[in-house]
């Protein structure tokens, strides 16, 4: 009987013992455990600072995003409109000119017309077709010269009245000569 | 603490049920049933300060993490989180937005090209047609025929290269 007093004594003695010396650590590491909460509330503060500053700079990125965004959309309707409205006028400006080319040779076969006006009309479509800027170029000068060449034939014809059997031949030649890209 | 105060009720409750063997060996069957129950609600008693224990963690559990949830450190970075996707959406909407733009110019193009191809063939086609009339005693039926049917199937393959061939066909024929 005595012996298990004795071992519940001494059980009870190392407990006392063991909360003593938690009570010591706690004592001697207080001030420590202080700072370092004091730290933590510190560089929680210090966190959600710099996360505010940083939500506010992104919110008005992206506002300059959507005005950006916004603003060149409509840019680009505006320039496809006007880029649809371009070529109806340059397929109406290929018509004119066939219809020119059908008044001033009188004799001209229609075939020779109609050959003229779709060459004209692939060279239009060749040019708004490429995305490269230099062929696009390239083939508009084409396109420039192809109509500029239409005109002086025509104008040739009705200035010097030549003969009613005549046909634009430098036009024709251009068509023959064909160049490639 | 309150797990330990659990373990010694159920340990207490195992040493009363061995008594009560104990006492029914012994031959006392009174006791022993009044311990059986003593032990019974021992044991029940731990059982349920478990379950009491477990509720009680899981709540402290949910209520620390809606703290942490609803904290202004987490909310900002939700909101941070949130503007960066808006940022990206709207990338891709432009994106989206300039391919459509186009694609309708692409399409509006096209189908004006289309009208114009469709005139083009019929003005051509009617131009044929009138030549072959005006040729129709000097050509042979057969040809005259053909050629006529070339004429319509030309216009209804909408071809206009082939159109402008045989346009050339009867023009040469025309002048010899």
């Amino acid at each position: 009987m005595t012996t298990i007093k004795n071992w519940a004594l001494a059980l009870l003695k190392s407990f006392h013992a063991l909360k003593d010396e938690n009570l010591l650590w706690e004592q001697n590491n207080q001030e420590q455990r202080t700072r370092l909460k004091h730290t933590q509330i510190l560089a929680a503060k210090t966190l959600q600072a710099q996360l505010k500053k940083k939500s506010v700079i992104l919110e008005h990125e992206l506002t300059l995003l959507r005005t950006s965004n916004d603003a060149k959309v409509a840019m680009l309707k505006t320039k496809c409109k006007q880029d649809i409205k371009d070529y109806k006028e340059y397929l109406n400006s290929l018509e004119t000119l066939k219809n020119s080319i059908q008044n001033s040779f009188d004799h001209l076969p229609e075939a020779v017309a109609f050959t003229i006006h779709h060459h004209a009309k692939q060279l239009l479509n060749q040019m708004w077709e490429t995305d490269n800027f230099e062929h696009k170029i390239h083939h508009e000068l084409q396109l420039i010269k192809f109509m500029t060449t239409i005109h002086e034939d025509t104008h040739r014809h009705l200035e010097e009245g030549t003969s009613s059997e005549s046909i634009p031949e430098k036009t024709l030649r251009l068509i023959q000569n064909k160049p490639t890209f | 603490m309150i797990i330990r105060i659990a373990l010694i009720l159920t340990f207490a409750a195992l040493t009363l049920f061995i008594s009560a063997d104990i006492l029914l060996l012994l031959t006392i069957p009174k006791l022993s049933e009044m311990i059986t129950q003593l032990g019974l609600v021992t044991l029940l008693s731990a059982f349920s300060l478990l379950v009491i224990i477990g509720l009680l963690t899981i709540s402290k559990l949910i209520g620390s993490s809606c703290i942490i949830y609803f904290s202004a450190g987490q909310r900002l970075q939700r909101r941070l989180l949130f503007i960066l996707t808006k940022q990206q959406q709207l990338k891709q909407l432009f994106y989206f937005k300039k391919e459509q733009i186009h694609y309708v110019t692409e399409h509006t193009r096209k189908r004006l090209l289309v009208a114009d191809n469709r005139q083009q063939i019929k003005t051509l086609s009617t131009a044929i047609s009138n030549d072959l009339k005006s040729l129709k005693h000097q050509l042979p039926r057969n040809h005259f025929l053909q050629l006529q049917k070339e004429n319509i199937q030309c216009r209804e393959q909408q071809d206009i290269e082939a159109l402008i061939q045989l346009q050339q066909k009867i023009a040469t024929i025309h002048y010899t």
